[in-house]
């Protein structure tokens, strides 16, 4: 993890207003994970915005194969700073909404983002009249980069961050909706995952003073689901490689793939009020 | 609500606390219906205060006392009022939501198990258990601290009435393959269900692990009953489809009160249920007994048949009177069979099949005659019909979603619908209607007390 200038974590530290917690949990005590939290989150943006320049050129060059091949390992930087990025919910609708948010579906002029350049390069397989979609999603990643940047994050959005990222899983992972036409869905799958995990593991030392029970079985649970995931990795020892199409995953394994997220959906929910946030 | 108030509110609140003698006096013929009901619900034993138990205004189980007419098929006569604080005990040899007299509204929810291994399927149904009995109950949940998620979705408000809720678990054919080590206490019928040549199946409205059946007075009630496994199962179950319906209340005049509610086609069904009252009758037909040749621990259960059956009712409405009556055998409004007395026939009234041998009267391929040509060879495929009208909004081509879950009860699957179904096959009534989902289940036994758990006969069956 890089350094920051100080202003970003002092920034982070300056704004937690928090409410009376439960007497174990300390309010003091989430400064620094949700510190921790933001410089993760401006790692990731910091390789979105980068990725994102090499995903959007390729595009621009009419690179149709490099362009597909970006497309996945762009997104999983977004993918894990959901709860964050979501905040925002301009951006979030010009970056990653999808067809089905919009009445017109693909033919809406107001679909723009991932998924419309998702639709051109695996259904159309062509960056044919996709310049402009290309800058507007690269204008708005750095637009959401300086926003992150400058934003305090609220103690209540990073805790209960773990429990969005799972139920977003739940709702569009699992089903194989959200990358229909790339079938990619297990990098989003993963950088949710990523992105849950990191959240618990930097608040983990305070929900084991509360329940050790608690993390255990959290644990238990991402162990259950990243097992599951890795079997359909391209290649064991290389996480850039990827995964295999979402068609491949068999009916077992998206049930097997349900249990433990549903558990860790409802598990994570109990974070904040476990913290002691409201 | 507290027992007093609710005791205050009573409008047939007995003078005395002598609850079984106040059923004696107003309404006669009513009475007798009800107790009837009683002893079918298992609480003869306890009499009219086993309602009383559970804080009931005891003359709320005249919900069912205006149903006269001590005939038959009470399973599927229409439910004629609500009544939040019915409540249905939940221990028994059987479960409830068989022979219960049908609720105004139901559905059937089916399951993937997500369960890994024996230890979590027991806990499935242990969970399963604890949460039935409660809900059926009714009551209070435990309040939170407000920075957590709420135990309850709310939905019903702080207190939970029964609403005549019935949960009815059964099990599907998959749950027996290699996951859990169940495959040598497979019922003997129970299979995959099949096409029928009239079926256009949509697979992701098809079988599945295990279903609930949620009956209750409202649909809210079994929303909400719903939603509370849902949260207490993650890891566990995953659902698979969902279909609710419902059955037209009457109206409260006299005309038309002594019948089987009406389908979406406009007919009677259920008109020819066997007694769901009568127990000699339910542990032939309905209830798995010694004689079934089935696993020891399927004793006390039931084949569940269900059947998602749209109904073309566009075209259905276009269809001469005459020609819809020839098509079930029945007159649409009396429910008479056309074999009876004309405008005197009545719903009861047992079609003759004997003097019309071609068919003349009530034709070779009407639904009832198919169905049931009442023969001493068919008597066993008689099976307990419990349905639910459906309407699930408009198909791409305008015409509404409408139609019939069929849901039914046997104690041999193949004998009770498939081969009814099998007799089917072909009928006129196919025109107008095509079954697009449902599956097959085996009914557990019942739980018989706290120290017992729905699914534990068959853990142990196979420990």
């Amino acid at each position: 993890m890089k350094t920051y200038p100080q202003w970003i974590i002092a920034g982070a530290l300056s704004l937690l207003t928090l409410s009376s917690a439960q007497a174990d949990v300390a309010p003091e005590a989430l400064i620094g994970p949700v510190a921790d939290y933001k410089l993760y989150v401006l790692d990731n943006l910091e390789m979105l915005v980068t990725e994102t320049e090499a995903f959007t050129g390729a595009i621009q060059d009419g690179d149709l194969e490099q362009a597909q091949a970006l497309y996945a390992p762009t997104r999983v930087h977004y993918e894990r700073i959901e709860p964050i990025a979501e905040l925002f919910a301009d951006l979030d609708a010009s970056i990653d909404a999808r067809e089905d948010d919009y009445e017109h579906g693909v033919e809406d002029p107001d679909f723009t983002g991932f998924h419309r350049l998702e639709y051109a390069l695996f259904h159309d397989e062509s960056t044919a009249g996709m310049d402009a979609y290309a800058q507007g999603l690269m204008d708005d990643v750095n637009d959401l980069e300086q926003r992150i940047q400058a934003l305090t994050f609220p103690p209540e959005t990073v805790v209960g961050g773990g429990a969005a990222l799972m139920e977003e899983v739940a709702a569009t992972k699992v089903s194989g909706e959200e990358d229909r036409y790339s079938r990619t869905d297990l990098w989003d799958f993963q950088g949710n995952v990523d992105g849950a995990r990191q959240i618990f593991a930097l608040f983990k030392p305070l929900a084991a003073q509360e329940d050790p029970d608690f993390v255990t079985r959290v644990e238990g649970n991402f162990d259950d689901v990243e097992a599951t995931l890795a079997e359909y990795r391209i290649d064991a020892d290389d996480p850039e490689a990827g995964f295999v199409s979402y068609d491949e995953v068999s009916d077992a394994d998206r049930r097997a793939l349900a249990g433990p997220v549903t558990v860790l959906a409802e598990d994570l929910s109990t974070l904040r009020g476990m913290l002691g946030l409201n | 609500m507290k027992k007093s108030d609710n005791a205050h509110r009573c409008p047939f609140a007995p003078p005395t606390s002598d609850v079984e003698a106040s059923v004696e006096t107003p309404r006669d013929p009513p009475q007798r219906d009800r107790r009837r009901f009683l002893r079918s619900a298992g609480l003869a034993g306890l009499g009219i205060g086993g309602l009383a138990l559970s804080g009931r205004c005891p003359a709320q189980a005249d919900a069912f006392s205006s149903q006269a007419d001590a005939s038959s098929s009470e399973v599927t006569r229409a439910p004629l009022q609500r009544n939040a604080q019915l409540a249905y005990p939940f221990h028994g040899r059987h479960q409830q939501g068989v022979t219960t007299p049908r609720q105004a509204t139901g559905m059937l929810v089916t399951f993937d198990v997500l369960a890994r291994n024996r230890e979590q399927l027991d806990r499935l149904w242990r969970t399963l258990d604890a949460r039935i009995a409660f809900l059926v109950r009714g009551g209070e949940y435990p309040t939170r601290d407000p920075r957590y998620p709420p135990h309850d979705s709310g939905i019903l408000g702080p207190e939970i009435a029964p609403d005549g809720l019935t949960i009815t678990v059964a099990v599907g054919d998959s749950l027996f393959d290699t996951r859990f080590g169940l495959a040598e206490a497979r019922p003997r019928h129970l299979q995959r269900m099949t096409g029928f040549p009239n079926d256009a199946l949509d697979a992701t409205r098809c079988h599945g692990d295990l279903a609930l059946q949620i009956c209750a007075n409202t649909l809210d009630t079994g929303y909400h009953a719903l939603r509370d496994i849902i949260k207490h199962t993650p890891g566990l179950l995953m659902v698979r489809w969902k279909q609710e319906g419902t059955v037209p209340l009457l109206p409260p005049s006299p005309g038309d009160v002594d019948g089987s509610a009406r389908n979406f086609l406009g007919f009677r069904d259920g008109s020819a249920n066997p007694d769901g009252t009568d127990t000699a009758l339910m542990e032939a037909l309905i209830w798995v007994g010694a004689e079934h040749d089935e696993p020891a621990w399927a004793t006390g259960g039931t084949y569940l048949a269900a059947r998602i059956i749209r109904n073309f009712v566009e075209r259905w409405d276009r269809t001469p009177l005459g020609e819809q009556e020839a098509i079930f055998g029945r007159r649409k409004m009396s429910g008479a069979p056309l074999s009876g007395d004309g405008a005197e026939g009545r719903e009861q009234d047992l079609p003759d099949y004997a003097t019309d041998p071609d068919g003349e009267i009530t034709p070779l391929n009407a639904h009832i005659r198919l169905a049931n040509p009442r023969t001493p060879e068919t008597q066993n495929s008689r099976l307990l019909r419990r349905p639910f009208n459906y309407a699930n909004g408009v198909e791409a081509n305008g015409q509404l979603d409408m139609g019939l879950l069929f849901l039914c009860f046997q104690a041999d699957l193949e004998a009770g619908f498939i081969a009814v179904q099998r007799r089917l096959d072909g009928e006129p009534l196919e025109e107008y209607i095509q079954p697009v989902g449902g599956g097959y289940f085996f009914v557990l036994p019942g739980a018989v007390d706290d120290n017992d758990y729905l699914g534990r006969g068959l853990m142990a069956a196979t420990a």
